[in-house]
């Protein structure tokens, strides 16, 4: 059996396979199809200082090989989550809270509250900055660098993970500025914004009119993000975005990924991430024997381009 | 709620943009009417939740209507033989207590596939009065799955079958009669309203089945949310698909 190992941010992971957030809640409902022990980590259901209802209805539209979704980030708030799944979820596997706010203050506080309880925090800066018109915190460098300061400083003890938009100006220029404001790790891609349209009511399908875009169209886009961010810092980097088999985690740990996350596939097919698992201790032993490859660890940035 | 890689047995038009799916799994599963499965269309992301119509040992039947490219793969690009990704059962179902025995049941559209399984499982033991409305005369599918109880009426809304008229304005002219201890119901939005209005003030509870477009279907993304008049948003997939009329804002 192939090592499948890794480690992010001195957190040992027992494989490199993450659900992503937003796709998974806090683990509960698909530890009913089958036990989520055996992930390398979940990383959680965005959480903000309070409960939050998100939006109206329909919060989710298809089109060819993706998905769109405006789901707002509804969640039962982060002391709920720290009275209620905490335990039970850090019980299974390690956690990663994604964490996300209105405001810097927000981010601050919401750190703070997780610090020493989760092993990773994931900062989630794709949301609208209520204090700077309602710009996400993840498009320009200098809005990237502040927030990951402002959270870093937040959490003593926890590594602080910071989950890149592809909506930027330059993903390696936010990918440094995130290391440069303290970021212990990277997390991209997170969702593009698209818009579908439902053509016999001349209206967006979301109620939100525009979405996140995810699900296996993405993957080349994010895989060349993820190569370019990686090789811009010294920080490790988790991959994301379209995957849907072992063969397409392997493509994001040669581009630069130390470990990566599943989201839309485990709609497809729920038992998904146990899948990539196993697919990855095999094809490891298959190029083991071909390549010499014997830990999956030794994947990372091995991309040569031409 | 497991997943299995489901044979499919059949999958024919039975009206038109409606069609019928079979599909075997690989052990009995206990499902309740009312519960749903969701079922995957290869090659797209997002599985379907249906309803299911019927139940038998291994054997599911669910009946949808092409609305988009997915259930219109699912029609014509997909025939008996073939293996297809479900999960069930999902949802809470539809459950009367003992003392609600006169049920009476609406039906509108494609609302009237989980009725039928509410039927099958209750016409032993409760007295079962149906009003199913369908657009007209073509669109009428399965009569004969409709035809058992103490009364069946069919409604169209041209009048080609049946009486003339939605389901519920059926139901609201025999209420008084009928006097039901409890309503089921599905169908559009628009038809619940009516049922909401018709209703009010009688003290009869009324559950209905709701359909949302769905995510995983098994509770954890919150795609398919609906309002509670508590405040709360209840996830349709996993706290329904069945709520009491008078919890819910439609």
């Amino acid at each position: 059996m192939a090592d499948l190992h890794v480690n992010i941010c001195g957190v040992e992971l027992k494989n490199p396979v993450i659900p992503a957030s937003g796709t998974f809640g806090f683990g509960r409902e698909f530890d009913e199809i089958y036990d989520i022990s055996c992930l390398g980590a979940v990383a959680t259901k965005g959480l903000t200082l309070e409960p939050r209802l998100g939006n109206p209805t329909p919060r989710i539209a298809e089109s060819r090989g993706v998905i769109l979704n405006a789901v707002g980030l509804q969640n039962p708030g982060v002391k709920h989550f720290i009275e209620h799944d905490l335990a039970w979820l850090r019980g299974k596997t390690k956690v990663i809270a994604n964490v996300a706010g209105a405001t810097l203050s927000d981010y601050g506080e919401i750190c703070a509250r997780l610090d020493g309880l989760v092993d990773l925090v994931e900062l989630n800066i794709s949301c609208p900055n209520v204090k700077c018109g309602g710009m996400a915190f993840g498009i320009r460098p200098q809005d990237v660098k502040e927030v990951t300061h402002v959270s870093k400083t937040a959490l003593k003890k926890t590594p602080l993970i910071v989950k890149l938009s592809p909506n930027a100006e330059s993903i390696a220029e936010n990918a440094r500025a995130a290391e440069a404001g303290g970021a212990d790790g990277l997390s991209l891609i997170n969702t593009l914004t698209g818009l579908a349209i439902d053509i016999e009511r001349r209206r967006p399908i979301l109620a939100n009119n525009t979405g996140g875009v995810s699900g296996a169209g993405v993957k080349p886009i994010a895989v060349r993000m993820v190569y370019e961010a990686s090789h811009a810092v010294g920080i490790p980097v988790i991959g994301m975005g379209g995957i849907t088999c072992a063969e397409d985690a392997v493509e994001f740990l040669m581009a630069g990924a130390v470990a990566v996350q599943v989201g839309t596939q485990n709609f497809t097919d729920a038992l998904a991430c146990p899948k990539i698992i196993a697919g990855l201790g095999k094809w490891c032993e298959v190029a083991h024997a071909l390549h010499g490859v014997e830990r999956v660890r030794d994947l990372t940035g091995t991309l040569t381009m031409n | 709620m497991p997943e299995f890689d489901a044979l499919i047995l059949e999958n024919k038009p039975i009206a038109p943009g409606i069609y019928s799916l079979m599909f075997a799994i690989q052990e009995r599963v206990a499902v309740r009417c009312g519960q749903f499965c969701m079922v995957g269309v290869p090659g797209f992301p997002l599985k379907r939740p249906l309803a299911v119509c019927k139940a038998e040992e291994e054997r599911i039947t669910v009946c949808y209507q092409v609305r988009g490219a997915g259930t219109r793969a699912l029609a014509e690009e997909h025939s008996a033989g073939e293996r297809i990704s479900v999960t069930l059962p999902l949802g809470n179902g539809f459950c009367l207590k003992p003392e609600e025995k006169r049920i009476a049941l609406v039906g509108g559209g494609v609302g009237v596939f989980p009725l039928i399984a509410a039927l099958r499982e209750f016409q032993n033991q409760k007295q079962l009065f149906s009003y199913m409305g369908f657009r007209n005369r073509e669109a009428v599918c399965l009569s004969h799955e409709l035809e058992c109880g103490e009364k069946l009426v069919l409604c169209t809304d041209d009048g080609s079958c049946g009486v003339r008229g939605t389901a519920v304005q059926a139901f609201l002219a025999d209420i008084d009669d009928v006097r039901p201890d409890a309503v089921l119901a599905c169908g559009p939005t628009p038809m619940l309203r009516a049922l909401k209005r018709a209703t009010e003030g009688r003290d009869i509870p009324v559950y209905v089945s709701l359909e949302e477009r769905m995510a995983c279907g098994i509770g954890a993304c919150l795609v398919c949310v609906c309002d509670k008049k508590d405040g709360i948003h209840a996830r349709v997939c996993r706290d329904g698909p069945v709520f009491r009329l008078d919890e819910i804002e439609l």
